[in-house]
């Protein structure tokens, strides 16, 4: 027989404390905390990647050699030559240590973009959930002309008119983010103050914004927190390709992304070489996934 | 345990044990139940939401998954054992000769589907009509056989254009169409209005004789079961407290718990009603000795520590009491 | 139903304005004489001049904006800098391209999604699911142009299976059988992600509807797991299986411009990189303008078959 669930019924029977509601209480990073400790994917998930992230905040320290620094008798020579455990570039530069080095960008905008939007979109979403009425109805019709273009077309386009640089790209794709959290956070929004609590704390004379807000965030705050984890490593891929067409940081500086484009050309010579810089990327992709999929279970236990 | 009844018994429970296991403890769910339903008789299965009567049933029909399974006990049916039956012999069995029908008819209806889209899969899979043009005919017996008389309409409905107690109807229908020898029924009444209560009950006690189909009778109304049951079997937090003759158990209750319950129901010129104190127990933890002990007003020290073992009486009426041992309270 | 229809598509005229208002907006935001953007840098100041006239530069935007947007209504969206074709044109004939990929790369991810989202779903918690939620994370992760790189290299330089890019042979070319065989790789790589987000909401929808009560019913009636499968559970996950692949075939239409640059294939993705570097700055707004409309209309289509299949929808009051 296929397995099925466990049934409505036998859920009496198991002893098990009920559901947790999904109103969110101080316990919420206490839950977050047991569910690591059980769920071990999820932790060495978590390890693996603050590792990265160390190593490649810490560069200085980390890198092997200057990933500027260029060695013209020594292109593309394949792993484990002497002195270069990754082997070097098209330019004889160090792969490992451009690797460290880029990854700082990388991670750079794949997350600015990300908390940027949950702030901005997460406000926007907040005022005009609460709000209502016609401020509710402009900030989602402004938020809806930003869904008429396809995400990345639309960062293309404003990563090309604000012109080439980090900063850049970061601006571009927290441009598309934020309608995406608007919505969300907008929705949650709407749903929370339909509830009776919230006419509870006006009838019982709180002050206008400070209790009530307080209050609406923390109950708020999941669905926006969880949709932002959710993305952060299709943002870091997606960043690491608008840096793969050439939109952001500007050669010689490395950046896992453009690194690809710069050796997409070396393909059939050094292939190994050539693929390298795709590894990191896709690896923080899915270290980032394992973490999310584990958060957003005990955040919203509904959507497993 | 014979059928109190007498005569060869269609089904056979004997000692059936069902149990829920997950990371921390395994939960007995029904302890070791036996019973008989012989033919055209209809037995009630009487306890409260979570006494463990509809898992008996499931049991019955092998409709449960890991985490809960069977862990002991048999289910005789024409000579074969159900519990260690292969699923495919299982399969073949429900539905055409032991059916069942639940509590909330709109639940068990797939919305997407005409009711007479469902009727005639039940009937092409149990080859009991040939051809779509035969199945839907005879759907539109079926229908009318369960006292619905438009049937040729209310073929053409979909589940949420039908009123609660013309759909437990249909599901009647889905059930008998294949003749099954047994019917589980499992709250059938409970979620519909009163008036159309006694009406599906009446249907049911006419489809058992005209069908000469047995009834296994499932309800937590004592007063629903006195109109239905030949035989009574009372459950209490998972265990088979009281089992016999309708008749004799309506009339002459023997365990603390079903005198409780009968004296619970209320009556029209009562002016007092008498609810049982407290709660069933957790059946992840049920107390070490009778499980109604903490409840019973008759309970002695010796109750509370030992479980007591079914008696059988004169009247051939089984008691799982103290006050019944033959060996002293 | 109707009225839900009727909203919508007028919903769509304050976006596409909107939309527009944002393109025009990107104009002026690009440094320097946008005249000059337009035209490129070789061209005249009498040209210019003409331009900025045209398009009344020195007035105020409001005027601006209705002079351009007179233009853009009637189909002109000027010339492009590099090619000298008309920027509608050659948007046009990109956009064409990128459909076929897109297509393809949609047809692809869904066939795999779906398969492995109901081998998820009814193998629960057993090594089936584990095996293709593992697959669809990694689908997810990898990013599409790296998909791409690594095809072409194992693929198309090491056993020449496949052409390493381009649309159509060099040689003979442009046949359907030789379109087709420089899609296959392409949209492999550009199907992936989407494939592992197919199967995940597969899966959660399939695994929703088992759990509801009518599966047990069907169980205890007789029939068979495959018959409640494929008669019952997915048409009734449907709602839930198709917005997200018309989700996924909207996203893909701008998601395909990383593999189109990958395999060098003349979409619309693979246009709008080339011009970035050519500074075209009329075929840049020209794609955004024209794809902006097609994925409104197209978001259209997936709202109003999602509301169609699902009844809640239509009476939920829009945002």
């Amino acid at each position: 027989m296929i397995s099925s669930p466990t049934s409505p019924v036998a859920s009496e029977f198991t002893g098990a404390s009920g559901a947790e509601p999904a109103p969110q209480t101080p316990g919420t990073l206490r839950a977050i905390w047991a569910r690591f400790r059980t769920d071990r994917l999820a932790t060495a998930a978590l390890v693996l990647l603050s590792l990265i992230v160390v190593i490649c905040i810490a560069a200085p320290l980390t890198s092997p050699h200057d990933p500027l620094a260029t060695e013209a008798v020594n292109r593309l020579a394949p792993p484990g030559s002497p002195g270069h455990i990754l082997g070097t570039d098209g330019e004889g530069r160090d792969l490992l240590s451009r690797l460290i080095w880029g990854g700082r960008v990388s991670l750079l905008t794949g997350i600015a973009p990300v908390l940027i939007g949950l702030v901005v979109g997460g406000i926007l979403g907040l005022v005009a959930g609460y709000a209502g009425g016609i401020t509710r109805t402009l900030i989602m019709r402004c938020v809806d002309v930003l869904f008429a273009f396809p995400a990345v077309l639309l960062a293309i386009g404003i990563a090309v008119t604000l012109g080439p640089g980090t900063r850049n790209v970061i601006i571009a794709l927290a441009v598309v983010l934020v309608p995406s959290v608007a919505r969300v956070t907008e929705s949650a929004t709407v749903s929370a103050c339909s509830q009776e609590y919230i006419e509870a704390a006006r009838a019982s004379g709180a002050s206008g914004l400070s209790i009530i807000l307080i209050q609406l965030v923390r109950n708020v705050a999941s669905a926006p927190l969880a949709y932002s984890f959710s993305i952060i490593g299709p943002v870091i891929v997606f960043a690491a390709g608008l840096n793969f067409l050439g939109l952001g940081i500007q050669p010689p500086d490395p950046e896992w992304g453009s690194m690809l484009y710069t050796l997409h050309n070396s393909l059939l010579l050094a292939p190994f070489t050539s693929i390298v810089p795709g590894i990191p990327i896709a690896l923080a992709a899915l270290l980032f996934d394992i973490i999310g999929n584990a958060v957003r279970d005990v955040l919203d236990p509904r959507l497993a | 345990m014979s059928s109190p009844n007498g005569g060869a018994a269609l089904l056979s429970v004997r000692g059936l044990h069902t149990q829920v296991r997950n990371q921390r403890r395994t939960t007995t769910v029904v302890d070791r139940a036996t019973f008989d339903i012989g033919r055209r008789e209809v037995l009630a299965l009487i306890g409260e939401s979570g006494s463990g009567k509809t898992m008996t049933a499931l049991s019955i029909l092998r409709l449960v998954s890991p985490p809960i399974s069977i862990a002991g006990g048999e289910v005789w049916y024409q000579g074969q054992n159900l519990v260690r039956l292969p699923e495919d012999a299982m399969r073949s069995l429900r539905g055409r000769q032991i059916a069942m029908i639940f509590q909330n008819p709109r639940d068990r209806f797939d919305p997407l589907q005409t009711i007479g889209d469902q009727l005639v899969e039940v009937l092409l899979h149990h080859r009991v009509a040939r051809g779509r043009r035969e199945a839907e005919d005879r759907a539109v017996d079926l229908l009318a056989e369960v006292q619905l008389l438009d049937g040729g309409r209310v073929m053409h409905l979909y589940p949420n254009e039908v009123s609660g107690g013309m759909l437990q109807r249909a599901m009647i229908a889905l059930a008998i169409a294949p003749a099954p020898d047994l019917l589980i029924a499992d709250e059938p009444t409970s979620a519909l209005d009163v008036t159309i209560q006694s009406e599906i009950l009446d249907l049911l006690k006419d489809l058992e004789a005209a069908r000469s189909m047995s009834i296994l009778f499932i309800t937590h109304d004592i007063s629903v079961a006195r109109q239905v049951a030949d035989t009574v079997a009372v459950m209490y937090a998972g265990q088979l407290v009281e089992y016999g003759a309708a008749a004799e158990v309506f009339a002459n209750p023997r365990h603390p718990y079903t005198q409780a319950l009968l004296a619970s129901v209320p009556s029209p010129d009562a002016e007092i009603l008498h609810p049982i104190p407290g709660q069933p127990p957790a059946l992840s933890n049920p107390p070490p000795g009778c499980r109604f002990a903490p409840r019973c007003p008759s309970a002695a020290q010796h109750g509370r520590a030992l479980e007591p073992p079914p008696v059988v009486t004169v009247d051939r009426v089984s008691v799982r009491c103290w006050l019944y041992d033959p060996g002293g309270a | 139903m109707l009225s839900y229809a009727t909203r919508r598509v007028l919903l769509l005229v304050p976006v596409l304005l909107g939309a527009t208002v944002v393109v025009f907006g990107l104009i002026h935001l690009i440094p320097g004489d946008p005249a000059a953007s337009l035209l490129g840098p070789n061209s005249t100041d009498a040209a210019r001049a003409s331009l900025r006239h045209s398009l009344g530069l020195d007035e105020p935007l409001p005027v601006q904006y209705g002079k351009w947007i007179w233009l853009v209504l009637h189909l002109d969206l000027g010339e492009s800098i590099a090619r000298r074709q008309p920027v509608s044109s050659i948007v046009w004939e990109a956009f064409q391209h990128t459909l076929v990929l897109a297509a393809m790369a949609t047809l692809l991810a869904n066939i795999t999604g779906l398969f492995l989202g109901i081998v998820a779903a009814t193998r629960q918690f057993g090594l089936g699911d584990r095996v293709s939620m593992a697959v669809a994370a990694l689908g997810t992760a990898i990013p599409s142009y790296w998909l791409g790189l690594i095809l072409v290299s194992i693929l198309a330089l090491k056993v020449q299976l496949f052409p390493t890019g381009g649309m159509t042979s060099a040689i003979d070319g442009g046949s359907p059988g030789d379109i087709l065989w420089h899609l296959i790789l392409p949209a492999i790589a550009a199907g992936a992600a989407p494939a592992g987000i197919v199967a995940r909401t597969v899966r959660a929808s399939v695994l929703e509807v088992l759990r509801l009560d009518f599966v047990q019913a069907m169980r205890a009636r007789g029939l068979s797991e495959r018959t409640i499968l494929v008669r019952h559970i997915l048409p009734n996950s449907f709602p839930a299986i198709l917005t997200v692949m018309g989700l996924q075939a909207g996203y893909l239409i701008g998601g395909v411009a990383f593999v189109e640059v990958v395999f060098s294939w003349p979409g619309i993705g693979n246009l709008l990189f080339l011009s970035i570097g050519q500074r075209d700055y009329p075929v840049i707004l020209g794609v955004m303008l024209f794809v902006s409309v097609i994925f409104v209309l197209l978001n259209l289509t997936v709202d109003l078959m999602h509301a169609a299949l699902d009844p809640r929808v239509r009476t939920s009051i829009s945002t």
